[in-house]
Protein backbone atom coordinates (compact mmCIF):
# COMPACT_ATOMS: atom_id res chain seq x y z
CA UNK A 1 0.00 0.00 0.00
CA UNK A 2 1.57 3.23 -0.61
CA UNK A 3 0.98 5.86 2.44
CA UNK A 4 0.32 8.57 0.35
CA UNK A 5 -2.76 9.79 -0.76
CA UNK A 6 -2.68 12.05 -4.28
CA UNK A 7 -3.09 15.61 -3.21
CA UNK A 8 -5.72 16.35 -5.85
CA UNK A 9 -9.15 14.88 -6.06
CA UNK A 10 -9.68 12.40 -8.95
CA UNK A 11 -10.57 13.90 -12.15
CA UNK A 12 -11.64 11.47 -14.82
CA UNK A 13 -10.90 14.18 -17.71
CA UNK A 14 -7.44 13.65 -16.99
CA UNK A 15 -7.28 10.45 -17.68
CA UNK A 16 -9.33 9.89 -20.84
CA UNK A 17 -8.96 11.14 -24.48
CA UNK A 18 -11.55 13.97 -24.60
CA UNK A 19 -11.38 14.15 -28.02
CA UNK A 20 -12.86 10.48 -28.40
CA UNK A 21 -15.70 11.25 -25.97
CA UNK A 22 -18.61 10.98 -25.95
CA UNK A 23 -17.64 7.33 -26.09
CA UNK A 24 -19.30 4.87 -27.83
CA UNK A 25 -21.34 2.29 -25.75
CA UNK A 26 -24.71 2.53 -25.86
CA UNK A 27 -27.08 4.30 -22.92
CA UNK A 28 -26.33 3.13 -19.37
CA UNK A 29 -23.55 0.43 -20.45
CA UNK A 30 -22.21 -1.05 -16.87
CA UNK A 31 -18.78 -0.83 -19.19
CA UNK A 32 -18.56 2.63 -18.66
CA UNK A 33 -18.22 2.62 -14.62
CA UNK A 34 -16.26 -0.10 -14.76
CA UNK A 35 -13.67 2.22 -16.78
CA UNK A 36 -14.07 4.56 -14.32
CA UNK A 37 -13.41 2.78 -11.34
CA UNK A 38 -10.19 1.42 -13.18
CA UNK A 39 -8.91 4.88 -13.79
CA UNK A 40 -9.83 5.90 -10.11
CA UNK A 41 -7.57 2.97 -8.82
CA UNK A 42 -4.87 4.19 -11.09
CA UNK A 43 -5.44 8.00 -9.69
CA UNK A 44 -4.87 6.90 -6.20
CA UNK A 45 -1.98 5.21 -6.19
CA UNK A 46 -0.52 7.76 -8.50
CA UNK A 47 0.20 5.90 -11.36
CA UNK A 48 2.27 7.81 -13.76
CA UNK A 49 0.02 8.20 -17.39
CA UNK A 50 3.81 7.24 -18.93
CA UNK A 51 3.61 4.08 -16.76
CA UNK A 52 0.53 2.69 -17.57
CA UNK A 53 0.16 0.54 -20.27
CA UNK A 54 -3.60 -1.10 -21.13
CA UNK A 55 -4.36 -3.57 -23.43
CA UNK A 56 -7.34 -4.91 -24.36
CA UNK A 57 -8.89 -7.32 -27.07
CA UNK A 58 -11.94 -7.25 -29.17
CA UNK A 59 -15.71 -6.33 -28.00
CA UNK A 60 -17.72 -3.31 -26.47
CA UNK A 61 -15.44 -4.04 -23.55
CA UNK A 62 -12.25 -4.47 -25.73
CA UNK A 63 -13.41 -0.49 -27.10
CA UNK A 64 -12.40 1.01 -23.96
CA UNK A 65 -8.70 1.05 -24.02
CA UNK A 66 -9.25 3.60 -27.16
CA UNK A 67 -10.52 5.90 -24.35
CA UNK A 68 -7.91 5.93 -22.00
CA UNK A 69 -5.03 8.60 -22.31
CA UNK A 70 -1.90 6.25 -21.56
CA UNK A 71 -0.06 3.88 -23.29
CA UNK A 72 -2.92 1.63 -25.21
CA UNK A 73 -3.00 -1.26 -27.13
CA UNK A 74 -6.11 -2.29 -29.14
CA UNK A 75 -5.19 -5.97 -30.20
CA UNK A 76 -7.23 -9.03 -31.26
CA UNK A 77 -9.78 -11.12 -30.58
CA UNK A 78 -8.74 -13.25 -27.15
CA UNK A 79 -5.73 -12.86 -27.37
CA UNK A 80 -4.95 -9.37 -25.02
CA UNK A 81 -3.35 -11.50 -22.33
CA UNK A 82 -0.95 -12.66 -24.77
CA UNK A 83 0.29 -9.18 -26.08
CA UNK A 84 0.38 -8.53 -22.01
CA UNK A 85 2.02 -11.26 -21.49
CA UNK A 86 5.09 -9.97 -23.47
CA UNK A 87 4.78 -6.48 -22.99
CA UNK A 88 5.23 -7.27 -19.25
CA UNK A 89 8.05 -9.37 -19.71
CA UNK A 90 9.60 -6.89 -21.65
CA UNK A 91 8.92 -3.86 -19.63
CA UNK A 92 8.53 -5.55 -16.36
CA UNK A 93 8.55 -0.99 -15.18
CA UNK A 94 5.22 -0.73 -16.92
CA UNK A 95 2.17 -0.93 -14.70
CA UNK A 96 0.12 -3.79 -17.25
CA UNK A 97 -3.53 -3.80 -17.40
CA UNK A 98 -5.73 -5.98 -19.79
CA UNK A 99 -9.25 -5.19 -20.04
CA UNK A 100 -11.51 -8.14 -21.69
CA UNK A 101 -14.51 -9.36 -21.98
CA UNK A 102 -16.34 -12.51 -21.17
CA UNK A 103 -16.50 -13.91 -24.80
CA UNK A 104 -12.79 -12.35 -25.24
CA UNK A 105 -11.27 -13.97 -22.07
CA UNK A 106 -13.45 -17.34 -21.89
CA UNK A 107 -14.62 -18.38 -24.81
CA UNK A 108 -11.75 -17.84 -27.79
CA UNK A 109 -9.39 -16.68 -25.26
CA UNK A 110 -9.91 -19.18 -22.95
CA UNK A 111 -6.34 -20.78 -23.06
CA UNK A 112 -4.38 -17.69 -22.60
CA UNK A 113 -6.66 -17.29 -19.62
CA UNK A 114 -6.09 -20.44 -17.97
CA UNK A 115 -1.68 -20.11 -18.35
CA UNK A 116 -1.60 -16.43 -17.54
CA UNK A 117 -3.05 -17.86 -14.17
CA UNK A 118 -0.79 -20.48 -14.43
CA UNK A 119 2.46 -18.46 -14.70
CA UNK A 120 1.32 -15.72 -12.22
CA UNK A 121 3.39 -13.36 -14.39
CA UNK A 122 2.63 -9.47 -12.78
CA UNK A 123 -0.34 -8.27 -14.75
CA UNK A 124 -4.04 -7.17 -14.12
CA UNK A 125 -7.39 -8.81 -15.50
CA UNK A 126 -9.76 -6.67 -15.73
CA UNK A 127 -12.79 -8.79 -16.73
CA UNK A 128 -16.18 -7.24 -17.64
CA UNK A 129 -18.71 -9.70 -17.59
CA UNK A 130 -22.20 -9.28 -19.53
CA UNK A 131 -23.18 -12.66 -19.67
CA UNK A 132 -23.08 -11.68 -23.24
CA UNK A 133 -20.84 -11.07 -26.74
CA UNK A 134 -22.47 -7.16 -26.66
CA UNK A 135 -20.65 -6.14 -29.87
CA UNK A 136 -21.29 -8.69 -32.20
CA UNK A 137 -25.28 -8.07 -31.54
CA UNK A 138 -26.08 -10.88 -29.01
CA UNK A 139 -25.06 -14.34 -29.06
CA UNK A 140 -24.74 -17.00 -25.78
CA UNK A 141 -21.32 -16.81 -23.76
CA UNK A 142 -19.71 -19.18 -21.27
CA UNK A 143 -21.13 -17.03 -18.89
CA UNK A 144 -24.46 -16.06 -20.07
CA UNK A 145 -26.93 -17.45 -17.32
CA UNK A 146 -29.09 -20.13 -17.54
CA UNK A 147 -32.45 -20.12 -19.41
CA UNK A 148 -31.93 -16.31 -21.03
CA UNK A 149 -32.22 -15.66 -24.59
CA UNK A 150 -29.37 -14.59 -26.85
CA UNK A 151 -29.27 -14.56 -30.92
CA UNK A 152 -28.00 -17.76 -30.43
CA UNK A 153 -30.55 -19.27 -27.81
CA UNK A 154 -33.79 -18.37 -29.12
CA UNK A 155 -35.34 -20.85 -26.77
CA UNK A 156 -33.20 -20.04 -23.89
CA UNK A 157 -29.58 -21.06 -22.57
CA UNK A 158 -29.62 -24.93 -21.76
CA UNK A 159 -25.78 -24.94 -21.09
CA UNK A 160 -23.97 -24.99 -17.62
CA UNK A 161 -22.43 -21.06 -17.06
CA UNK A 162 -18.53 -20.74 -16.03
CA UNK A 163 -17.24 -19.40 -12.78
CA UNK A 164 -14.83 -17.08 -14.15
CA UNK A 165 -13.48 -16.45 -10.29
CA UNK A 166 -13.34 -20.01 -9.29
CA UNK A 167 -11.26 -20.78 -12.68
CA UNK A 168 -8.79 -18.19 -12.44
CA UNK A 169 -7.87 -19.38 -9.10
CA UNK A 170 -8.01 -23.05 -9.73
CA UNK A 171 -5.65 -22.31 -12.53
CA UNK A 172 -3.04 -20.41 -10.16
CA UNK A 173 -3.99 -16.55 -9.99
CA UNK A 174 -2.66 -15.14 -6.82
CA UNK A 175 -5.19 -12.32 -6.59
CA UNK A 176 -9.25 -12.70 -7.72
CA UNK A 177 -12.04 -10.61 -6.75
CA UNK A 178 -15.30 -9.72 -8.41
CA UNK A 179 -17.58 -6.55 -7.49
CA UNK A 180 -20.57 -5.11 -9.26
CA UNK A 181 -20.70 -1.86 -10.71
CA UNK A 182 -23.48 -0.57 -8.63
CA UNK A 183 -20.45 -0.79 -5.64
CA UNK A 184 -18.45 1.40 -7.74
CA UNK A 185 -16.16 2.37 -4.18
CA UNK A 186 -15.74 -1.15 -4.01
CA UNK A 187 -15.15 -1.86 -7.61
CA UNK A 188 -11.99 1.15 -7.27
CA UNK A 189 -10.74 -0.24 -4.14
CA UNK A 190 -10.74 -3.99 -5.41
CA UNK A 191 -8.65 -2.64 -8.56
CA UNK A 192 -6.40 -1.06 -6.38
CA UNK A 193 -5.85 -4.32 -4.50
CA UNK A 194 -5.54 -5.93 -7.99
CA UNK A 195 -2.66 -3.69 -9.43
CA UNK A 196 -1.03 -3.38 -6.06
CA UNK A 197 -0.77 -7.09 -6.10
CA UNK A 198 2.51 -8.76 -7.18
CA UNK A 199 1.71 -11.47 -9.64
CA UNK A 200 -1.34 -12.18 -11.65
CA UNK A 201 -4.49 -10.81 -10.37
CA UNK A 202 -8.05 -11.36 -12.11
CA UNK A 203 -10.97 -9.20 -11.65
CA UNK A 204 -14.30 -10.16 -12.66
CA UNK A 205 -16.58 -7.32 -13.11
CA UNK A 206 -20.55 -7.91 -13.40
CA UNK A 207 -21.27 -5.22 -15.67
CA UNK A 208 -24.40 -4.86 -17.97
CA UNK A 209 -25.25 -4.88 -21.07
CA UNK A 210 -28.51 -3.08 -21.22
CA UNK A 211 -29.54 -2.71 -25.09
CA UNK A 212 -29.62 -6.29 -26.07
CA UNK A 213 -29.13 -8.53 -23.22
CA UNK A 214 -31.32 -6.48 -21.19
CA UNK A 215 -34.03 -5.91 -23.64
CA UNK A 216 -34.25 -10.00 -25.43
CA UNK A 217 -34.53 -11.29 -21.29
CA UNK A 218 -36.87 -8.40 -19.89
CA UNK A 219 -34.31 -7.49 -17.47
CA UNK A 220 -35.31 -4.04 -17.31
CA UNK A 221 -33.55 -0.18 -17.84
CA UNK A 222 -29.80 -0.19 -16.29
CA UNK A 223 -30.68 1.11 -13.13
CA UNK A 224 -33.03 -2.06 -12.71
CA UNK A 225 -30.30 -4.50 -14.21
CA UNK A 226 -28.17 -2.77 -11.64
CA UNK A 227 -30.14 -2.87 -8.48
CA UNK A 228 -30.95 -6.39 -9.52
CA UNK A 229 -26.97 -7.31 -9.45
CA UNK A 230 -26.14 -5.88 -6.16
CA UNK A 231 -29.56 -7.66 -4.53
CA UNK A 232 -28.27 -10.99 -5.32
CA UNK A 233 -24.52 -10.33 -4.36
CA UNK A 234 -22.77 -11.43 -0.67
CA UNK A 235 -20.24 -8.77 -0.11
CA UNK A 236 -17.39 -9.55 1.42
CA UNK A 237 -18.09 -8.10 5.00
CA UNK A 238 -20.91 -10.70 5.15
CA UNK A 239 -19.12 -13.36 4.24
CA UNK A 240 -18.62 -14.33 8.18
CA UNK A 241 -21.60 -13.43 9.28
CA UNK A 242 -24.96 -14.16 7.11
CA UNK A 243 -25.60 -17.99 6.54
CA UNK A 244 -24.62 -18.87 2.84
CA UNK A 245 -28.11 -20.61 2.91
CA UNK A 246 -29.96 -16.96 3.51
CA UNK A 247 -28.71 -16.31 -0.51
CA UNK A 248 -28.25 -19.62 -2.09
CA UNK A 249 -27.30 -18.29 -5.39
CA UNK A 250 -25.77 -15.35 -3.94
CA UNK A 251 -22.63 -13.45 -6.02
CA UNK A 252 -19.57 -13.51 -3.39
CA UNK A 253 -18.01 -10.16 -4.20
CA UNK A 254 -14.94 -8.61 -3.03
CA UNK A 255 -11.52 -10.23 -2.43
CA UNK A 256 -12.22 -13.87 -3.30
CA UNK A 257 -8.35 -15.49 -3.32
CA UNK A 258 -5.05 -13.73 -2.46
CA UNK A 259 -2.23 -15.82 -2.20
CA UNK A 260 1.24 -15.76 -2.66
CA UNK A 261 3.23 -17.70 -5.26
CA UNK A 262 6.19 -17.15 -7.31
CA UNK A 263 5.47 -14.06 -9.62
CA UNK A 264 6.75 -15.65 -13.22
CA UNK A 265 8.94 -12.14 -14.33
CA UNK A 266 11.46 -12.45 -11.91
CA UNK A 267 12.16 -16.13 -12.97
CA UNK A 268 12.10 -15.10 -16.27
CA UNK A 269 14.60 -12.23 -15.77
CA UNK A 270 17.31 -14.62 -13.53
CA UNK A 271 17.29 -17.07 -16.36
CA UNK A 272 18.09 -14.40 -19.15
CA UNK A 273 20.89 -12.57 -16.60
CA UNK A 274 22.30 -16.21 -16.20
CA UNK A 275 22.15 -17.20 -19.94
CA UNK A 276 24.01 -13.30 -20.61
CA UNK A 277 26.57 -14.22 -18.51
CA UNK A 278 27.41 -17.42 -19.52
CA UNK A 279 27.42 -15.90 -22.83
CA UNK A 280 29.57 -13.39 -21.82
CA UNK A 281 32.12 -16.41 -19.97
CA UNK A 282 32.59 -18.09 -23.40
CA UNK A 283 33.52 -14.96 -25.02
CA UNK B 1 -15.34 6.75 44.90
CA UNK B 2 -19.04 5.54 44.93
CA UNK B 3 -20.67 5.49 48.76
CA UNK B 4 -22.62 3.22 49.19
CA UNK B 5 -25.82 3.12 51.42
CA UNK B 6 -28.11 0.13 51.68
CA UNK B 7 -29.08 -1.55 48.54
CA UNK B 8 -26.53 -2.97 45.65
CA UNK B 9 -24.51 -0.75 43.57
CA UNK B 10 -25.78 -0.37 39.93
CA UNK B 11 -23.61 0.35 37.09
CA UNK B 12 -24.75 0.51 33.73
CA UNK B 13 -22.69 0.10 30.37
CA UNK B 14 -23.75 1.32 27.37
CA UNK B 15 -23.05 1.62 24.08
CA UNK B 16 -23.14 0.58 20.30
CA UNK B 17 -22.59 -2.93 18.06
CA UNK B 18 -19.17 -4.02 18.44
CA UNK B 19 -17.46 -1.92 20.72
CA UNK B 20 -17.51 -5.00 24.28
CA UNK B 21 -20.07 -3.75 26.17
CA UNK B 22 -20.44 -6.64 27.21
CA UNK B 23 -16.81 -7.60 27.89
CA UNK B 24 -16.64 -4.69 30.03
CA UNK B 25 -19.85 -5.84 31.95
CA UNK B 26 -18.68 -9.46 32.60
CA UNK B 27 -15.38 -8.16 33.55
CA UNK B 28 -16.66 -6.39 36.19
CA UNK B 29 -19.37 -8.89 37.32
CA UNK B 30 -16.74 -11.17 37.65
CA UNK B 31 -14.57 -9.27 40.00
CA UNK B 32 -17.25 -8.52 42.19
CA UNK B 33 -18.50 -12.18 42.29
CA UNK B 34 -14.46 -12.64 43.05
CA UNK B 35 -15.06 -9.96 46.44
CA UNK B 36 -17.99 -12.36 47.53
CA UNK B 37 -21.11 -9.72 46.41
CA UNK B 38 -23.59 -10.88 45.25
CA UNK B 39 -24.25 -10.14 41.27
CA UNK B 40 -27.22 -9.74 38.88
CA UNK B 41 -26.49 -8.77 35.06
CA UNK B 42 -28.63 -8.45 32.40
CA UNK B 43 -28.14 -6.93 28.93
CA UNK B 44 -29.60 -6.32 25.74
CA UNK B 45 -28.03 -6.61 22.55
CA UNK B 46 -30.21 -7.39 19.68
CA UNK B 47 -29.15 -4.70 17.38
CA UNK B 48 -25.63 -5.97 17.66
CA UNK B 49 -24.88 -6.79 14.32
CA UNK B 50 -25.79 -3.62 12.69
CA UNK B 51 -24.56 -1.60 14.97
CA UNK B 52 -27.63 -0.47 17.44
CA UNK B 53 -27.50 0.44 20.93
CA UNK B 54 -26.88 -2.26 23.34
CA UNK B 55 -26.76 -1.82 27.16
CA UNK B 56 -25.81 -3.99 30.05
CA UNK B 57 -26.72 -3.17 33.91
CA UNK B 58 -24.43 -4.73 36.43
CA UNK B 59 -26.08 -4.41 40.38
CA UNK B 60 -23.39 -5.71 43.21
CA UNK B 61 -24.08 -5.75 46.81
CA UNK B 62 -24.64 -8.17 50.02
CA UNK B 63 -28.62 -8.77 48.31
CA UNK B 64 -29.55 -8.36 44.58
CA UNK B 65 -33.28 -8.54 44.12
CA UNK B 66 -33.90 -7.48 40.43
CA UNK B 67 -31.59 -7.41 37.77
CA UNK B 68 -32.32 -4.10 36.26
CA UNK B 69 -31.40 -0.31 37.09
CA UNK B 70 -34.39 1.74 37.76
CA UNK B 71 -34.05 4.87 35.90
CA UNK B 72 -32.48 7.74 37.88
CA UNK B 73 -30.35 5.41 40.28
CA UNK B 74 -27.20 4.23 38.47
CA UNK B 75 -24.41 5.02 40.10
CA UNK B 76 -22.10 4.84 37.44
CA UNK B 77 -22.73 5.05 33.99
CA UNK B 78 -20.51 3.93 31.56
CA UNK B 79 -20.39 4.60 28.27
CA UNK B 80 -18.29 3.32 24.82
CA UNK B 81 -19.99 6.02 22.71
CA UNK B 82 -21.00 9.72 23.16
CA UNK B 83 -24.77 10.00 22.05
CA UNK B 84 -24.90 6.73 23.65
CA UNK B 85 -23.91 8.28 27.23
CA UNK B 86 -26.26 11.40 26.47
CA UNK B 87 -29.34 8.68 25.50
CA UNK B 88 -28.96 6.88 28.90
CA UNK B 89 -27.75 10.23 31.09
CA UNK B 90 -31.40 9.93 32.94
CA UNK B 91 -30.59 6.77 34.42
CA UNK B 92 -27.78 8.26 36.87
CA UNK B 93 -28.34 9.18 40.21
CA UNK B 94 -28.29 13.44 39.48
CA UNK B 95 -26.86 13.61 43.35
CA UNK B 96 -24.28 10.28 43.55
CA UNK B 97 -23.52 9.17 40.19
CA UNK B 98 -20.72 9.55 38.11
CA UNK B 99 -20.64 9.46 34.38
CA UNK B 100 -17.88 8.22 32.31
CA UNK B 101 -18.17 8.29 28.32
CA UNK B 102 -15.48 7.82 25.23
CA UNK B 103 -15.65 11.01 23.21
CA UNK B 104 -15.81 9.14 20.42
CA UNK B 105 -19.00 9.30 17.95
CA UNK B 106 -20.68 6.46 16.28
CA UNK B 107 -22.81 8.46 13.75
CA UNK B 108 -25.89 6.06 13.43
CA UNK B 109 -27.91 6.18 10.28
CA UNK B 110 -30.87 7.89 11.23
CA UNK B 111 -29.07 10.87 12.62
CA UNK B 112 -28.30 11.52 8.57
CA UNK B 113 -32.34 11.65 7.75
CA UNK B 114 -31.94 15.44 6.96
CA UNK B 115 -28.98 14.99 4.73
CA UNK B 116 -29.22 18.57 2.71
CA UNK B 117 -27.00 21.48 3.24
CA UNK B 118 -27.63 23.23 6.69
CA UNK B 119 -30.22 20.78 7.37
CA UNK B 120 -29.56 20.28 11.63
CA UNK B 121 -28.06 17.26 12.13
CA UNK B 122 -29.55 14.54 14.03
CA UNK B 123 -26.65 13.99 16.45
CA UNK B 124 -26.62 14.88 19.69
CA UNK B 125 -25.08 18.28 19.46
CA UNK B 126 -23.86 18.65 23.37
CA UNK B 127 -20.76 19.63 23.78
CA UNK B 128 -18.48 17.51 26.26
CA UNK B 129 -17.53 20.98 28.13
CA UNK B 130 -21.70 21.07 28.31
CA UNK B 131 -22.16 17.76 29.91
CA UNK B 132 -19.33 18.19 32.03
CA UNK B 133 -20.94 20.90 33.66
CA UNK B 134 -24.27 19.38 34.36
CA UNK B 135 -23.10 15.95 35.92
CA UNK B 136 -22.08 16.15 39.33
CA UNK B 137 -18.60 14.22 38.39
CA UNK B 138 -17.61 12.66 35.44
CA UNK B 139 -14.96 12.00 32.43
CA UNK B 140 -15.44 12.50 29.09
CA UNK B 141 -12.45 10.81 28.15
CA UNK B 142 -11.07 9.93 24.94
CA UNK B 143 -10.59 6.58 25.10
CA UNK B 144 -10.48 5.38 21.34
CA UNK B 145 -7.82 7.55 20.55
CA UNK B 146 -5.89 6.43 23.36
CA UNK B 147 -6.30 2.58 22.56
CA UNK B 148 -5.67 3.68 19.20
CA UNK B 149 -2.26 5.21 19.99
CA UNK B 150 -1.39 2.16 22.20
CA UNK B 151 -1.49 0.12 19.18
CA UNK B 152 -5.13 -1.21 18.78
CA UNK B 153 -8.72 1.10 19.13
CA UNK B 154 -10.35 -2.13 20.36
CA UNK B 155 -9.13 -1.77 23.79
CA UNK B 156 -10.80 0.81 24.11
CA UNK B 157 -13.12 -0.70 26.56
CA UNK B 158 -10.35 -1.68 28.68
CA UNK B 159 -9.36 1.97 28.64
CA UNK B 160 -12.66 2.97 30.16
CA UNK B 161 -12.42 0.04 32.29
CA UNK B 162 -9.33 1.53 33.79
CA UNK B 163 -11.32 4.19 34.29
CA UNK B 164 -13.99 3.06 36.03
CA UNK B 165 -11.28 1.43 38.62
CA UNK B 166 -10.77 4.65 40.29
CA UNK B 167 -14.52 4.74 41.51
CA UNK B 168 -15.01 1.82 42.94
CA UNK B 169 -13.32 0.06 46.18
CA UNK B 170 -11.76 -3.01 44.29
CA UNK B 171 -7.48 -3.16 44.19
CA UNK B 172 -6.18 -2.63 40.79
CA UNK B 173 -4.70 -5.91 41.03
CA UNK B 174 -7.59 -8.00 41.14
CA UNK B 175 -9.07 -5.49 38.42
CA UNK B 176 -6.04 -7.18 36.41
CA UNK B 177 -6.38 -10.76 36.86
CA UNK B 178 -9.97 -10.60 35.78
CA UNK B 179 -9.19 -8.73 32.78
CA UNK B 180 -6.08 -11.27 31.51
CA UNK B 181 -9.13 -14.15 32.01
CA UNK B 182 -11.18 -12.18 29.39
CA UNK B 183 -8.96 -10.91 26.88
CA UNK B 184 -7.30 -13.17 23.92
CA UNK B 185 -3.41 -14.01 25.19
CA UNK B 186 -2.14 -12.19 22.75
CA UNK B 187 -3.72 -9.04 23.75
CA UNK B 188 -2.97 -8.97 27.48
CA UNK B 189 -0.15 -6.73 27.34
CA UNK B 190 -1.91 -3.96 25.18
CA UNK B 191 -4.58 -4.44 27.05
CA UNK B 192 -2.92 -3.68 30.70
CA UNK B 193 -1.31 -0.87 28.91
CA UNK B 194 -5.24 0.56 28.04
CA UNK B 195 -6.06 -0.37 31.89
CA UNK B 196 -3.04 1.88 33.42
CA UNK B 197 -3.65 4.54 30.83
CA UNK B 198 -7.33 4.81 31.61
CA UNK B 199 -6.82 4.72 35.33
CA UNK B 200 -4.07 7.37 35.16
CA UNK B 201 -6.17 9.72 33.11
CA UNK B 202 -9.09 9.73 35.40
CA UNK B 203 -6.65 9.68 38.70
CA UNK B 204 -5.81 13.13 37.37
CA UNK B 205 -8.78 14.50 38.17
CA UNK B 206 -12.50 14.57 37.05
CA UNK B 207 -15.11 17.11 35.09
CA UNK B 208 -11.65 17.29 32.70
CA UNK B 209 -12.10 17.59 28.89
CA UNK B 210 -9.30 16.38 26.80
CA UNK B 211 -8.42 19.26 24.48
CA UNK B 212 -9.10 17.19 21.42
CA UNK B 213 -12.76 16.50 22.76
CA UNK B 214 -13.17 20.43 23.33
CA UNK B 215 -16.16 21.47 21.57
CA UNK B 216 -16.42 18.57 19.52
CA UNK B 217 -19.77 17.59 17.63
CA UNK B 218 -20.56 21.56 17.85
CA UNK B 219 -17.31 21.68 14.96
CA UNK B 220 -18.07 19.26 13.14
CA UNK B 221 -21.67 19.69 12.17
CA UNK B 222 -20.72 23.06 10.92
CA UNK B 223 -17.71 21.79 9.55
CA UNK B 224 -20.69 19.96 7.18
CA UNK B 225 -22.64 23.14 6.11
CA UNK B 226 -20.06 24.73 5.16
CA UNK B 227 -19.61 23.49 1.75
CA UNK B 228 -20.87 24.85 -1.53
CA UNK B 229 -21.94 21.81 -3.86
CA UNK B 230 -21.97 22.31 -7.64
CA UNK B 231 -23.14 20.09 -10.19
CA UNK B 232 -22.23 20.45 -13.93
CA UNK B 233 -23.68 18.42 -16.70
CA UNK B 234 -21.79 17.64 -19.45
CA UNK B 235 -24.79 17.95 -21.83
CA UNK B 236 -23.44 16.17 -25.03
CA UNK B 237 -21.77 13.10 -23.22
CA UNK B 238 -25.12 12.34 -21.71
CA UNK B 239 -27.24 9.48 -23.07
CA UNK B 240 -30.11 9.85 -20.62
CA UNK B 241 -29.62 6.53 -19.31
CA UNK B 242 -31.98 7.49 -16.27
CA UNK B 243 -29.33 5.54 -13.69
CA UNK B 244 -28.13 9.06 -12.15
CA UNK B 245 -32.09 9.99 -11.81
CA UNK B 246 -32.87 6.65 -10.45
CA UNK B 247 -29.68 6.11 -8.09
CA UNK B 248 -29.65 9.51 -6.50
CA UNK B 249 -30.75 9.57 -2.74
CA UNK B 250 -32.82 12.60 -2.82
CA UNK B 251 -34.49 11.82 -6.00
CA UNK B 252 -33.58 15.09 -7.27
CA UNK B 253 -32.59 14.81 -10.83
CA UNK B 254 -34.64 14.32 -13.77
CA UNK B 255 -34.91 14.09 -17.78
CA UNK B 256 -35.81 16.89 -19.62
CA UNK B 257 -37.54 16.93 -22.76
CA UNK B 258 -34.17 16.05 -24.65
CA UNK B 259 -33.71 13.14 -22.55
CA UNK B 260 -30.67 15.12 -20.75
CA UNK B 261 -30.14 14.95 -17.32
CA UNK B 262 -30.79 17.97 -15.62
CA UNK B 263 -31.07 19.53 -11.59
CA UNK B 264 -34.20 21.57 -11.04
CA UNK B 265 -33.74 22.71 -7.56
CA UNK B 266 -29.74 22.83 -6.66
CA UNK B 267 -30.88 23.12 -2.98
CA UNK B 268 -32.44 19.78 -2.67
CA UNK B 269 -28.55 18.31 -3.93
CA UNK B 270 -26.18 17.28 -1.15
CA UNK B 271 -23.20 16.84 -3.32
CA UNK B 272 -22.96 13.16 -2.42
CA UNK B 273 -21.31 12.11 -5.52
CA UNK B 274 -23.08 9.08 -6.05
CA UNK B 275 -24.61 10.39 -9.78
CA UNK B 276 -21.35 11.34 -10.57
CA UNK B 277 -19.74 7.82 -9.68
CA UNK B 278 -21.92 5.95 -11.28
CA UNK B 279 -22.39 8.18 -14.64
CA UNK B 280 -21.71 5.34 -17.36
CA UNK B 281 -20.51 8.26 -19.75
CA UNK B 282 -18.39 10.63 -16.94
CA UNK B 283 -21.46 13.68 -17.98
CA UNK B 284 -21.55 14.71 -14.20
CA UNK B 285 -19.18 16.45 -12.21
CA UNK B 286 -19.33 17.22 -8.74
CA UNK B 287 -17.14 19.65 -6.61
CA UNK B 288 -17.47 20.20 -3.17
CA UNK B 289 -15.98 23.60 -2.50
CA UNK B 290 -15.49 24.56 1.56
CA UNK B 291 -17.12 27.78 1.93
CA UNK B 292 -13.75 29.15 3.30
CA UNK B 293 -11.73 27.93 0.58
CA UNK B 294 -14.34 29.67 -1.96
CA UNK B 295 -14.14 32.68 -0.42
CA UNK B 296 -10.35 33.31 -0.73
C1 LIG C 1 -11.04 -13.87 -34.35
C2 LIG C 1 -12.34 -13.18 -34.18
N1 LIG C 1 -13.47 -13.91 -34.04
C3 LIG C 1 -14.65 -13.31 -33.88
C4 LIG C 1 -14.73 -11.96 -33.85
C5 LIG C 1 -16.08 -11.28 -33.68
N2 LIG C 1 -16.26 -10.76 -32.34
C6 LIG C 1 -16.03 -9.49 -32.09
S1 LIG C 1 -16.39 -9.06 -30.51
C7 LIG C 1 -16.88 -10.64 -30.17
C8 LIG C 1 -17.42 -11.03 -28.83
C9 LIG C 1 -17.19 -10.03 -27.76
O1 LIG C 1 -17.80 -10.46 -26.58
P1 LIG C 1 -17.23 -10.06 -25.19
O2 LIG C 1 -15.80 -10.41 -25.12
O3 LIG C 1 -18.09 -10.63 -24.14
O4 LIG C 1 -17.29 -8.48 -25.17
P2 LIG C 1 -18.52 -7.49 -24.95
O5 LIG C 1 -18.81 -6.91 -26.29
O6 LIG C 1 -19.65 -8.26 -24.43
O7 LIG C 1 -18.02 -6.49 -24.01
C10 LIG C 1 -16.76 -11.44 -31.28
C11 LIG C 1 -17.13 -12.87 -31.32
C12 LIG C 1 -13.55 -11.20 -34.00
N3 LIG C 1 -13.56 -9.87 -33.95
N4 LIG C 1 -12.39 -11.83 -34.16
S1 LIG D 1 -24.05 -3.71 -26.87
FE1 LIG D 1 -24.25 -4.13 -24.70
S2 LIG D 1 -22.13 -4.31 -23.99
FE2 LIG D 1 -22.07 -3.30 -25.98
S3 LIG D 1 -22.08 -1.11 -25.51
FE3 LIG D 1 -24.19 -1.74 -25.85
S4 LIG D 1 -24.94 -2.22 -23.82
FE4 LIG D 1 -22.74 -2.19 -23.68
S1 LIG E 1 -26.18 8.74 -15.63
FE1 LIG E 1 -25.05 10.07 -16.99
S2 LIG E 1 -25.64 9.45 -19.04
FE2 LIG E 1 -27.12 8.58 -17.63
S3 LIG E 1 -28.77 10.08 -17.58
FE3 LIG E 1 -27.41 10.58 -15.90
S4 LIG E 1 -25.98 12.07 -16.74
FE4 LIG E 1 -27.00 11.13 -18.46
S1 LIG F 1 -24.56 14.59 -5.81
FE1 LIG F 1 -25.84 13.68 -7.39
S2 LIG F 1 -26.69 11.85 -6.43
FE2 LIG F 1 -25.92 13.16 -4.77
S3 LIG F 1 -27.64 14.41 -4.16
FE3 LIG F 1 -26.55 15.59 -5.70
S4 LIG F 1 -27.57 15.06 -7.60
FE4 LIG F 1 -28.16 13.51 -6.13
MG1 LIG G 1 -19.54 -9.76 -23.01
Amino acid sequence: MKDLEPETPFEINDYIRLEQMPHFLCPGCGHGIALRALLWAVHELQIDKDKLAVVSGIGCSGRLSAYIDANTFHTTHGRPLAFATGLALARPDLHVIVITGDGDSLAIGGNHLIHACRRNLNLTCMMLNNEIYGMTGGQVSPTTSSNRYTTTTPAGNTEPVFDACALASAAGASFVGREVTMQVTGLKNLMRGAIEHHGFSFVEVISDCTEIYGRKNDLGMSPEMMLSQKATMRPEAYRNTVDVPFRPNALECGVLTQKDRPEYGSAYREMTANLRAKGKQHG
Amino acid sequence: MVEKRNGPTNVLIVGVGGQGVIMVSKVLAQLCQNHGYEVKQSEVHGMAKRGGGVFSHVRYGSAVWSPTIPEGEADVLLALEWAEALRWINFMNPDTGTFIADTQRIVPPFACRARGRGEEAGYAPQTPEEIMAQVRAGYAIDATSMAEDLGNLKAANTVLLGALSTTLEFPVEDWLEVIRGFVPPHSIDINMAAFAAGREWAQAGDKRVEESAKGLHKADVELQQQVITKLEITEEWCKGCDICVKMCPERCLRLNEQLVAELPDPSKCTGCRMCEWLCPDFAIKITNTPVLEAAE
